[in-house]
């Protein structure tokens, strides 16, 4: 391999992983909590990617402000979605077995798919080029939308860092997540923080599906792809650790691009070896600790 | 008999003489539709075995339906075997997936073993996908031969099968064994404690109920006439679990009960509008609420109210 292709599949994977962390991120923070598995955040990632379709190509058309805007859109209509999901669907779920939290979210991926369906229609939705210019890397070219996106996860993950150690939000959710009980006791209003914590999670996956929306055409159960991929990253990784989704994001990322030009029957099923053998081994993923039993 | 005639037994016994004799009265296209919720309890009720009876929640169950699929439709249409050594290697695919797969995941419980098998029934996607020479890809496997040919027949095939391994699994809970398999479930240090490899008892138990999915599909295969890579994909795997559920994972009638019925609310959703998935969402998210412990869950309420309990 040449160094601009490396160069150029390099970013490939980067944004790819840029992507996955987004999704993944959220699904990581609402199980570190809520020890809720949300089978329907790719469902949400879905929603995100058709808001940005929408208020890009059907209302303001192609630029850099309204990129901007739909991502705003994306986070805000999908993070409200979550609490409504949070609080009318999940709540009178907690004291249930957990079984029946799982069979309700894989409902809602039956659901928001069709809504989804009825409003915008069963057909692709693809946008018709990428925004923004080019670089080129000798033949080949790096849409500097691949660069942007990067840098939206990067500073999304460095505004979690901030937001976990440094708010005092934050540092309530962590107590939480190592024990449900002590916190209640010391008075942390735990019911208040659990929908906190599923908006913002809901929140990342929208805007994962805005970001992804100008690359991958947004469809009616394009969740289910990148959810399966998710579940494979938050593992490898450690279940609630938002450093655990970052480099899981990358571990996978990486290894699918560059599995795909090495040795392309291999592309996907890497990535499930390697989770096999880091669970095998680490049970609670790279960054993961023991986590608190469900309440 | 060795055991005592329950309400469960009598219950299961008049569901199958009842669907003995029911398909006289339908046509084909529902024959065809009870044959594969016949196959779909048959799968519920192993999966139950592991799920039910052991307290493993497996998230990748397809991997065994598509063991027995892809086993039998490669060896009948591929490599042209006759049907018994389609079947001798649909089998040995089975085995192969379930110690391996098993061994490995057992190792972990609750999520963790959720997560692993989820891992390998994705690894098994992955490679029916991409090895096209010997799974056909994406477009799967077409024109894999039926015996008896006609759906009438064939149905009556997957009949006797299914009520053989349905009693059997009746059967295995009340045995030494299938009482390891609880002891193991309600508290695996105190099983540990009284003697039982715990390990042991949950391998078998994942294996047996693997082989329960396997067969299921190694029936499906022919009844389809053609398979895709869809049975292996991580959504059927949650079909599985759902569809138990819905039923009841108390015990083996609940859980064939919900295979049986999970086709036709499918179907009738299907049927009655163009947005299914909505419909059937919307029922799911329905049992969660009103049904927590599955249809059967209804019926032993319902009752003990006529009892006055």
């Amino acid at each position: 391999m040449d160094i601009n292709l490396f160069i150029v599949q390099l970013f490939n994977a980067l944004f790819f992983a840029s992507i996955l962390f987004l999704i993944s991120s959220g699904l990581s923070l609402i199980y570190g909590i809520m020890k809720i598995l949300n089978l329907a955040h790719g469902a949400l990632y879905m929603v995100g990617a058709y808001i940005t379709f929408t208020v890009v190509i059907l209302w303001l058309g192609l630029s850099w402000y309204s990129m901007v805007i739909a991502y705003i859109a994306s986070i805000a209509v999908v993070a409200s979605l979550g609490i409504y999901i949070e609080r009318i669907l999940l709540k009178p779920l907690y004291n249930k077995p957990q079984d029946l939290q799982l069979l309700l979210t894989f409902a809602l991926i039956f659901i928001l798919d069709d809504i989804v369906k009825m409003i915008w229609g069963a057909q692709y939705r693809a946008f018709p080029t990428i925004p923004g210019w080019s670089l080129s890397v000798g033949e080949y070219q790096i849409p500097v939308y691949f660069i942007a996106t990067i840098l939206i996860a990067l500073g999304v993950a460095l505004l979690l860092h901030w937001f976990f150690t440094k708010t005092i939000y934050g540092k309530m959710i962590r107590a939480i997540s190592y024990s449900l009980e002590t916190s209640a006791i010391l008075g942390i209003n735990t019911d208040k923080l659990f929908a906190l914590s599923f908006a913002l999670g809901a929140g990342l996956a929208g805007l994962a599906g805005g970001v992804a929306v100008p690359l991958y055409t947004a469809s009616p159960g394009m969740g289910g792809d990148a959810i399966v991929l998710s579940f494979a990253v938050i593992v490898i990784g450690g279940m609630g650790s938002i450093l655990g989704a970052f480099v899981g994001s990358l571990i996978v990322g990486l290894s699918r691009v560059f599995m795909a030009i090495i040795y392309p029957v291999f592309e996907i099923a890497l990535i499930y070896i390697i989770m096999a053998i880091i669970l095998m081994f680490r049970p609670t993923g790279l960054f993961g600790r023991e986590m608190r039993e469900r309440r | 008999m060795m055991f005592k005639i329950d309400n469960e037994l009598y219950s299961l016994i008049t569901l199958f003489i009842f669907l003995a004799v029911i398909p006289q009265f339908l046509s084909i296209y529902n024959v065809r539709l009870l044959s594969v919720g016949l196959l779909y309890g048959l799968a519920a009720v192993g999966f139950n075995l592991l799920y039910g009876y052991t307290g493993l929640l497996s998230f990748g169950h397809a991997m065994f339906w598509s063991a027995g699929a892809y086993g039998l439709a490669i060896g009948l249409v591929k490599l042209n075997l006759d049907p018994l050594m389609s079947i001798l290697l649909a089998f040995t695919l089975t085995f192969t997936v379930a110690i391996v797969t098993g061994y490995l995941s057992l190792r972990h419980t609750e999520i963790y073993f959720a997560m692993l098998t989820l891992a390998f029934a994705q690894l098994i996607y992955a490679l029916i996908i991409k090895l096209r020479d010997i799974t056909g890809g994406d477009e799967g496997i077409y024109g894999i031969p039926r015996f008896p040919s006609d759906i009438g027949g064939y149905y009556y095939l997957i009949y006797i099968i299914v009520f053989i391994l349905v009693i059997l699994a009746w059967w295995i809970v009340r045995t030494p064994l299938g009482l390891g398999f609880q002891a193991v479930r309600d508290n695996p240090y105190r099983a540990e404690a009284l003697g039982l490899d715990v390990r042991r008892v949950r391998l078998i138990s994942f294996v047996l109920s693997g082989f329960y999915l396997s067969i299921a599909g190694m029936l499906y295969a022919p009844l389809n006439r053609a398979i895709t890579p869809d049975i292996a994909f991580w959504t059927f795997s949650a079909i599985i679990v759902i569809m138990t559920i819905i039923g009841g994972s108390k015990n083996v009638l609940g859980a064939f009960i919900g295979g049986l019925i999970f086709i036709y609310i499918n179907t009738q959703a299907m049927n009655l509008t163009e947005f299914w998935q909505l419909t059937l969402g919307i029922i799911l998210a329905l049992l969660v609420y009103l049904a927590p412990y599955g249809i059967v869950g209804i019926f032993e309420r319902v009752l003990r109210y006529v009892r006055g309990g």
